[in-house]
């Protein structure tokens, strides 16, 4: 059967958790390595993935579609993978016997969200949401001293299934309406059917469950508390990794509208409005860096709806190019926490002090990460609002990019506060200094040149994604 | 011939190139080597300078109009296009930022504190200045504008004086909250413009409808205003300059508030026409009240770097006036003015930077009699003073007489009340330069030695721009005026 080669990223990630499955049974735990299996495995899963780039076709009866907007997504999943698994090297933050399964749901939650963006069926879609989510769950749950954070898990449990309730509800809303769970044919008859307040509410309500995973207003409320409580590597994955996922989910639903309805349009960009306000300004008050960056996921959830509620092909390549832009600066401000945090504690924005001195290559990377979720140039995050912001003012929405903006100069002022502590705070009492081997020292290095190429010359990866956008509709 | 072979040279890449070669070589530098980093930093400013100067030389009055023309697309799917050139309006920009650097390079050269982080931060912000100037493509102008400001955080907050962490941030936060309105304002002339180009003059030939003129210059004029020091978004421009170290204040106030003002002309004023008909009014009386308030509250201050941030917040006003008119002498004025100025302040804040590094205060009373204990270093500043009041002979008065005779012909109670402002400024320059150059010598400062022949050095390059341009305008009229000429008629 040839048309088994269209799945073999999901195989491999199978294949990686069975493997991982088989060591979780050994007794006796090594970490050292499972980590450098973990790493090879995952680090072919990218090669995997990119080889797989150009497969376009269908599986599983229609339900399965392989085309270059899922394959993108594969690939930024892939590496975010990667590079989580990359930074283990110290997985202080959970207990060692745990570390294969660590590893085992890890993998297994990336096949899951692979799947999520093939998936154009919406039970198929239910499904592999379902199957990523449970095992956040657990991941969230792992976390050494649990006592401590027992809530965290509980909590991110209830809101999940809530929320996936809420999907389930909405997904049986557009099943009446549409009779069908096909996304080919709901994208089909649905727009002709947005003037139905029914179909609105369906609508949305599928939408929530995804919102929940974006982060985005109000269906935020699990992330500060979980980025804190779990373990750094964890956050790591869930705020990068996972935030691929959802974006690209977020951009299919979003798109069965066609744009038909001013309803809905309104609604999204008062959610997005929402967002970026709330999370910016309760970032500024925060004194724990996760806890900021999970506010600042709230308001960049935000930032990625303007290029959404476009509803263009331009919209839906920007959010994309965004979401890229998004996974390398976030994922470098991570790797700086995670190295500096090596003990796996949560960082407090004070103990930052001196980075530039404790380890300058950090302290770059770090504040370039900040600057481009500021959105400043020339970095990737500027030309990723650049882009976002073309495609809403090309559909007229001035008074909203201007919001948009001035969030941004709102937001830039607690990344400054974070940049300050690294460059500017002398330590009260010396730290250690920081530990960079050779694997973060490169990674650090690449992360830096990502995000100034990606930002200076976006014109590839501009006509990559518009070609992404465009198969979203073939 | 020659020009047509150097036409193929990328020169104003290399312009660019030498500052972002010369970051990349001083990121490099191993720790400790902080005599080396300053070397290099000499090494790449001179040769910027050097290769502006060869510019100016080049560049073809007679022909006028954009030449050193580089075009290449960039971003297909948006219309991005790395487009560079020069005509009579950046030129002289490009001339002053080169000898700003490079004297800027010399005043620091006493620095100990995290020298390298201290040029590296330099010359990125030099960099974005640089690109702003030289880019006619409207993305490619924000991305340089934006890399200009942000290096001013750090280049503050760490090597600044009085409430340095204040001051930094208040101005990062004031500067790129101009750009929210900037931003948006370029992709909204995109996105109206249909052509679905960022290039300026492709844009500019296609035309807007007056509305979105209207809309879009007002954007433009206050986003780039505020970094223009128009009163009443001037506030964070005298708290910045007070904070930042010498060179950073020179680079600032000399360079960096240009930036606005060429923003205006360049972007607002070129794109939208009828909106800066529709608008002019509105600048004008900005502009005035900028020149008288600056004056006043000039008049009122005791710390010698906020003297030289009000009389900023007062010259840029004129610069705005000259704008507003519209006239060919009022544009002429007001680029000059910006050269001269940027070249007078530079000076300016470097005089202050070795009195205030020897004394460790720039309070005016606990200063006095300079002039007997440094004769020298005095004298920099005095001359500086007397070219921000426009004495003959210095550029600026030319710069001041042509904005202020179109001024009183367009705006004529505005043009006296500008004249007026000046009187003021005037009145507090001399004030200053008495109270503490002359009368009482205080013997807490007897034993300072005057400035050195190293440190004279950057000093001497300022005096000798100021009066060389002051004897000869019409080395920079003309180049000035072979662009505003075919501009305004194109009004």
């Amino acid at each position: 059967m040839m048309k088994w080669v269209l799945f073999i990223p999901e195989l491999y990630y199978v294949l990686m958790a069975v493997v991982f499955f088989a060591l979780s049974l050994q007794r006796k735990s090594e970490p050292r390595r499972l980590y450098t299996w973990a790493v090879i495995l995952s680090g072919v899963g990218v090669l995997v993935a990119v080889l797989s780039a150009r497969l376009e076709g269908m599986v599983f009866f229609d339900a399965y579609r392989v085309d270059l907007y899922s394959q993108v997504f594969k690939l930024l999943l892939a590496l975010g993978t990667f590079w989580v698994v990359l930074t283990c090297s110290e997985l202080e933050g959970i207990d060692s016997r745990q570390h294969a399964e660590f590893y085992l749901f890890t993998f297994i939650c990336t096949l899951g969200m692979m799947m999520l963006v093939s998936a154009v069926e919406l039970l198929t879609i239910y499904i592999s949401v379902e199957l990523s989510s449970y095992c956040l769950y657990l991941l969230v749950a792992m976390r050494r001293k649990t006592d401590e954070f027992a809530e965290t898990g509980i909590k991110y449990f209830m809101v999940g299934s809530t929320a996936s309730g809420f999907m389930v509800f909405g997904i049986s809303y557009l099943f009446g309406m549409t009779h069908t769970t096909y996304v080919a044919e709901l994208m089909k008859v649905l727009p002709g059917m947005m003037t139905e307040p029914a179909a609105i509410v369906g609508l949305v309500l599928a939408l929530s469950g995804f919102f929940f995973k974006q982060a985005l207003f109000p269906f935020h409320i699990w992330a500060p508390d979980v980025y804190q409580g779990a373990a750094n590597q964890v956050t790591t994955y869930i705020a990068t990794a996972s935030k691929m996922a959802a974006a690209a989910i977020v951009i299919r639903f979003v798109g069965f509208s066609g744009g038909e309805s001013a309803v809905f349009i309104k609604l999204l960009v008062v959610l997005s409005i929402l967002s970026m306000t709330f999370g910016n300004l309760v970032a500024i008050i925060q004194k724990d860096i996760k806890r900021l960056l999970a506010y600042s996921s709230i308001a960049h959830a935000g930032y990625m709806m303007i290029g959404i509620l476009s509803m263009t092909q331009r919209g839906y390549a920007s959010a994309i190019y965004y979401a890229l832009a998004y996974l390398i600066m976030n994922f470098a401000c991570f790797m700086v926490i995670l190295k500096i945090a090596d003990d796996g504690h949560n960082l407090k924005i004070k103990e930052l002090a001196g980075l530039h001195k404790r380890s300058p290559l950090l302290a770059m990377t770090l504040m370039l990460g900040l600057f481009g979720l500021a959105g400043i140039p020339p970095t990737v995050g500027f030309t990723g609002k650049f882009l976002v912001f073309a495609a809403a003012l090309e559909q007229g929405y001035l008074t909203l990019v201007i919001i948009g903006m001035i969030n941004a100069t709102i937001s830039l002022y607690y990344y400054l506060i974070v940049i300050k502590a690294a460059y500017l705070l002398e330590p009260v009492n010396p730290y250690p200094p920081v530990r960079v081997d050779k694997w973060t020292k490169s990674l650090a290095i690449f992360l830096v040149i990502a995000m100034v190429y990606v930002g200076i010359f976006p014109d590839q990866f501009v006509a990559l994604t518009e070609a992404a956008a465009r198969s979203l509709f073939i | 011939m020659t020009s047509m072979e150097m036409a193929h040279f990328p020169i104003l890449t290399a312009i660019l190139m030498s500052t972002v070669l010369g970051l990349i070589v001083i990121m490099f530098i191993p720790d400790g080597r902080d005599k080396l980093v300053k070397q290099v930093s000499l090494v790449f400013s001179g040769i910027g300078l050097i290769l502006c100067l060869w510019l100016y030389h080049a560049y073809d009055v007679e022909k006028g109009g954009l030449q050193f023309v580089e075009r290449t697309l960039w971003v297909k799917s948006l219309g991005i296009y790395w487009f560079m050139g020069v005509d009579g309006i950046n030129l002289p920009m490009l001339l002053l930022t080169a000898v700003v650097l490079f004297t800027g390079v010399l005043t620091m050269w006493e620095l100990e504190n995290r020298v390298k982080e201290f040029f590296a931060f330099t010359f990125l912000l030099v960099a974005g200045v640089y690109g702003v100037f030289m880019s006619m493509d409207l993305f490619w102008i924000f991305v340089w504008y934006d890399v200009s400001l942000f290096p001013m955080y750090p280049l503050i907050a760490i090597w600044g004086g009085t409430r340095k962490e204040y001051g930094g941030m208040k101005l990062t936060l004031y500067l790129l909250a101009g750009s929210v309105l900037i931003l948006p304002g370029i992709i909204y002339l995109w996105a109206e413009g249909g052509a679905h180009t960022f290039d300026l003059f492709e844009l500019a030939r296609g035309g807007f409808s007056p509305q979105v003129q209207n809309i879009a210059f007002l954007m433009l004029y206050l986003g780039f205003g505020v970094l223009a020091g128009v009163w009443p978004f001037h506030t964070w421009s005298p708290v910045g300059h007070v904070a930042a170290p010498t060179a950073v204040s020179m680079i600032h106030a000399g360079v960096l508030m240009k930036l606005g003002a060429y923003g205006i002309l360049r972007l607002g004023m070129t794109l939208c026409p009828e909106g800066l008909v529709y608008w002019a009014d509105l600048m004008a009386l900005l502009a005035t009240v900028g020149i008288v308030y600056g004056a006043f509250v000039g008049l009122a201050q005791t710390d010698l770097k906020y003297v030289i941030g009000y009389s900023s917040v007062s010259h840029m006003g004129i610069v705005g006036l000259g704008l507003s008119t519209m006239t060919v002498n009022g544009i002429n004025g007001a680029v000059f003015q910006m050269f001269a100025h940027g070249v007078m302040t530079a000076l300016f804040f470097s005089a202050v930077g070795y009195i205030y590094d020897k004394t460790h205060t720039k309070m005016i009373p606990d200063l006095g009699g300079l002039s007997k204990t440094m004769p020298v270093a005095s004298a920099f500043f005095i001359i500086a003073a007397f070219a921000g009041i426009g004495v003959p002979c210095m550029a600026s008065f030319w710069a001041e007489l042509l904005v202020f005779i179109s001024a009183v012909q367009t705006y004529p109670v505005r043009g006296i009340f500008a004249v007026l402002g000046l009187v003021v400024s005037a009145l507090f320059m001399l004030r200053v330069v008495m109270s503490t150059f002359y009368g009482e010598k205080n013997e807490r400062w007897a034993h300072i030695p005057d400035v050195p022949m190293s440190l004279a050095t950057p000093r001497i390059i300022l005096v000798g721009v100021i009066v060389f341009f002051g004897l000869f305008p019409r080395m920079i009229l003309d180049v000035i005026q072979s662009a505003v000429i075919p501009f305004v008629s194109s009004l």
